[in-house]
């Protein structure tokens, strides 16, 4: 049985006369151990997803249809009370704005220790000794004394550290990652992918990684999944999908990104924008800007599947 | 031939201590933003200043564009100097940099609207009110706007209108040197390059030098006719991108392109 | 507009802050009565459908004289509010976005001027002054010119205290660096870019101390330091009626003192509505970051 199965997922929030849908329509799974990257740009509906997973979701946004099954047991019906006792414990995430996500008036040994108490059936002594073992996991020196400190006396990379090992604290089998990495300079992003590789080697956690940034969620994930206007697009092992992308998008999104190792003075980007939530019709949401596009593209393209990957193109060949 | 601009020793540090006790006892806790820089950009360059948060390079935009005051040091703008001008004697060279910044969001007054941003500028540019409503329908197509966009407030805008209504705000000003501090950076990757491809053809077009301030060393390589890389407040190196993107001499640039995540080894 | 009407509790401060302002502007119109009309045949009288609250210990027809006793209630609110505005906006902004010395002093002084409590300044000072009209030139103007000047005065402080903390963060904003970069000049950029960006706070805040000043002025009139009697005042009207309380005469006080609740309930409502309507967070409409 995977550890994380969604199936045919749709988030949105209701308006006058319908809904706006941010999510339309996603399906897949991960394994125990997974290095998932969940790839997109504004409007592909990403971070929505792992909050509809903790089933973090701001009202009026909220689940229309579909499952998310972990372990099992499907979270879209799940009561408050088995989400809490997840939270934390079973799934854990990082969200991007380390600042916001830790409370500036609590030492972080406060904080880690309430996370830590709050799931496992331990005292606040033995608390303490996961809390410092826990950040001595995230490469934080000195834990003990780091312990008594407060979120202002870190710098951005520390307390993306300190978040870390808030959610590692009580070894989560899944852990997700949205952003984590995009307020940070890139010296301290390289070293917050590698931590991030070495506790999923090291604990034997899955990984969803949520990112815009291609070649970084390269760097962690073994597999990565394509969003589009709330809707997959790609999803196929990251070496293949650099190698030979099948999708539009796909290809046009990686042919965007400007690599040192091309030779310079080349920059491509897509014509048009990027999708609008609530002003997408029915077919694929490239329509627009796709070089590719024919008459059946006005129809949602189904997706095309072989053991190793899934292409969703009216166009595609597997 | 004179170059546009030329730094000479500008160091630039911030006085932390605000208390007035310590400070009137002489003690200090200076900060020291910029040190030392000097720098020269000829005409039609493109200059990639290239630094992690912290590192002083948006300090430096500010004391190119005379929005603070250097501490020490000169700033020569076409052979005059123009770090100690103020006010009137500093007019005539306000028109001739401008700047488009990082956050078009914040960058344009949520109560104004395109018409009247753009109204301004060309104002204290000196178009007369005649012929400011072409001029800005002009503006606007020249960024690759609608010219209904005149009317639209910035939240109605999408982030990548937003940057360009920014650019048309400084090009009405018919700037000689336009800085450009991480115009992309909050953009979408398959919008960056639009934006990028706005700003060379621009510079091609209205023979513009450009200083480009952006962390990514890819954007810098694909860009810039000359690179500087900043660290704690100093330049630690120069060269064309070629030569010091491929070959660091400092330690910190080599470290920050071992940063730079790269794709997958692909067989392609 | 259409915001205020989706909250009930906006609609009836609306409302109410409307009728007062109405009434006291349609004063000589609305009222039945000379309001200093005595008649000893007619005095305390229960309402009834010439006097449809009643009269008070003199005979005087209390509608008459709660309708007329509207204009010292919020000539005193809104007059002290508009001079508090006027110094408060203009000491914040130049504090918010000059800075330096000037910002240091400034502020410093508002936080002097507001450790002073309102209700035993004005209760000194027109007790010191003595009560009576105000001499300026040919005018004599009433009592209430002091009340209003002295806690205009007061007010100054809490409203440079929030334009300054508007002032000194929209200061810092890219567009105000923009606007320096073309070379707009000082007093365009303050007036032009910060404050409209900064006026919210202020516009709530400001509702809310015209609550405040119906209240030290009816307080003032309590004890006979604000309005000179015979004229009308709410304040003045709970005055006169504190023998009748045991003895029946109720509406001898229910009315003045609903007069004054309703109104400040009116701009409390309204005030907080201006809050959540006028909060920056709305003007960008549902962000959903996906």
């Amino acid at each position: 049985m995977a550890l994380l199965e969604i199936d045919n997922l749709h988030i949105g929030y209701p308006v006058d006369g319908g809904t706006v849908e941010l999510v339309r329509g996603l399906s897949f799974a991960m394994e125990a151990g997974d290095a998932v990257g969940l790839v997109g740009e504004s409007g592909s509906g990403k971070s929505q997803t792992a909050l509809a997973i903790l089933r973090l979701l701001r009202p009026p946004v909220r689940i229309l249809k579909g499952s998310i099954r972990f372990d099992g047991q499907d979270l879209a019906q799940a009561d408050e009370r088995t989400m809490r006792s997840l939270r934390g414990s079973m799934i854990s995430m990082v969200f991007q704005d380390a600042l916001s996500g830790l409370n500036p008036a609590f030492t972080i040994g406060t904080q880690l220790t309430d996370v830590i108490t709050a799931h496992r059936r331990v005292g606040r002594a033995e608390a303490r000794t996961i809390a410092i073992e826990a950040l001595g996991m995230v490469g934080i020196r000195e834990p003990e004394q780091r312990l008594r400190q407060y979120p202002h006396q870190f710098s951005g990379g520390m307390r993306q550290r300190v978040l870390i090992a808030m959610a590692i604290a009580c070894r989560p089998r899944l852990l997700i990652a949205d952003e984590p990495t995009t307020a940070l300079d890139v010296t301290v992003q390289a070293q917050i992918v590698a931590l991030l590789k070495e506790l999923r080697d090291r604990l034997g956690l899955a990984l969803l990684f949520i990112t815009h940034n291609l070649d970084l969620m390269s760097q962690v994930c073994d597999r990565a999944i394509v969003l589009y206007g709330g809707m997959l697009m790609e999803e196929a092992p990251v070496t293949a999908l650099f190698g030979s992308p099948r999708q539009p998008y796909t290809r046009a999104l990686l042919s965007c990104v400007p690599r040192l190792s091309d030779p310079p003075g080349k920059i491509t980007s897509i014509d048009g924008s990027p999708p609008v939530a609530g002003r997408l019709g029915p077919g694929c949401p490239f329509v627009p800007r796709c070089s590719l596009r024919i008459e059946q593209c006005d129809m949602r393209p189904p997706e095309r599947a072989n053991a190793m990957r899934r292409v969703a193109c009216w166009r595609a060949e597997t | 031939m004179t170059a546009l601009l030329e730094l000479e020793r500008v160091s630039k540090t911030y006085e932390l201590e605000r208390r007035l006790v310590p400070r009137l006892l002489g003690l200090r806790k200076p900060l020291a933003a910029v040190q030392d820089v000097s720098l020269r950009v000829e005409r039609g360059a493109v200059l990639g200043l290239v630094g992690e948060s912290g590192c002083g390079k948006s300090t430096l935009a500010q004391i190119i564009m005379r929005l603070e005051p250097a501490t020490s040091g000169a700033v020569r703008f076409d052979g005059t100097d123009i770090t100690a001008l103020e006010g009137r004697a500093l007019q005539p060279f306000r028109r001739r940099l401008q700047m488009v910044f990082q956050d078009s969001t914040a960058s344009l007054n949520p109560r104004k609207t395109v018409r009247r941003v753009l109204g301004e500028s060309l104002d204290l540019a000196g178009v007369a009110a005649a012929e400011r409503a072409a001029a800005i329908g002009d503006l606007l197509e020249q960024v690759g706007l609608d010219r209904s966009f005149a009317s639209r407030y910035p939240h109605q805008l999408s982030g990548g209108q937003r940057q360009r209504v920014a650019i048309a705000r400084a090009l009405a000003m018919r700037p000689e040197l336009l800085v450009a501090d991480e115009p992309v950076s909050s953009l979408d990757v398959s919008l960056q390059a639009q934006i990028l491809r706005l700003l060379i053809e621009l510079r091609r077009r209205l023979g513009l030098t450009m200083i480009f301030i952006s962390h990514d060393l890819g954007l810098v390589h694909h860009l810039c006719s000359d690179v500087a890389v900043m660290q704690a407040g100093q330049i630690v190196e120069y060269g064309v991108p070629a030569d010091v993107l491929r070959n660091p001499q400092h330690d910190y640039t080599r470290k920050l392109l071992a940063a730079v995540p790269r794709g997958p080894e692909v067989a392609a | 507009m259409k915001a205020l009407w989706r909250r009930p509790e906006a609609a009836i401060g609306l409302v109410l802050v409307l009728t007062a302002c109405l009434v006291a502007l349609l004063a000589p119109w609305i009222a039945p009565y000379d309001p200093l009309a005595v008649d000893l045949g007619r005095k305390l009288m229960p309402p009834s459908a010439q006097h449809w609250m009643g009269t008070d210990q003199t005979g005087r027809d209390i509608f008459s004289r709660i309708v007329w006793g509207a204009r010292p209630s919020l000539t005193v609110g809104i007059l002290a509010v508009t001079i508090g505005a006027l110094g408060g906006i203009a000491i914040g902004l130049t504090a918010g976005y000059v800075r330096g010395l000037w910002e240091q002093v400034s502020m410093r002084a508002m936080d002097g001027l507001a450790s002073i409590p309102m209700l035993i300044w004005a209760i000194a000072v027109v007790g010191i002054v003595g009560v009576g009209p105000v001499k300026i030139g040919p005018w004599n103007l009433p009592n209430e010119t002091k009340v209003i000047l002295l806690v205009g005065l007061l007010y100054i402080p809490p409203l440079a205290r929030v334009t300054y903390g508007g002032a000194l963060s929209e200061s810092r904003a890219d567009y105000v660096s923009a606007r320096r970069m073309q070379g707009a000049g000082r007093l365009a950029i303050m007036f032009g870019d910060v404050l409209p960006n900064c006026l919210s706070p202020v516009i709530v805040q400001a509702t809310l101390l015209v609550a405040v000043g119906i209240v030290v002025e009816a307080s003032l009139s309590f004890v006979g330091l604000g309005v000179e009697p015979p004229n009308p005042s709410w304040g003045g009207m709970l005055s006169d009626a504190r023998k009748y309380i045991f003895s029946g005469e109720w509406w001898t006080y229910v009315f003045p003192g609903l007069a004054i609740s309703l109104s400040v309930i009116g701009f409390n409502l309204l005030g907080d509505a201006l809050r959540e309507i006028l909060d920056p967070r709305r003007a960008a409409g549902i962000s959903v970051v996906a």
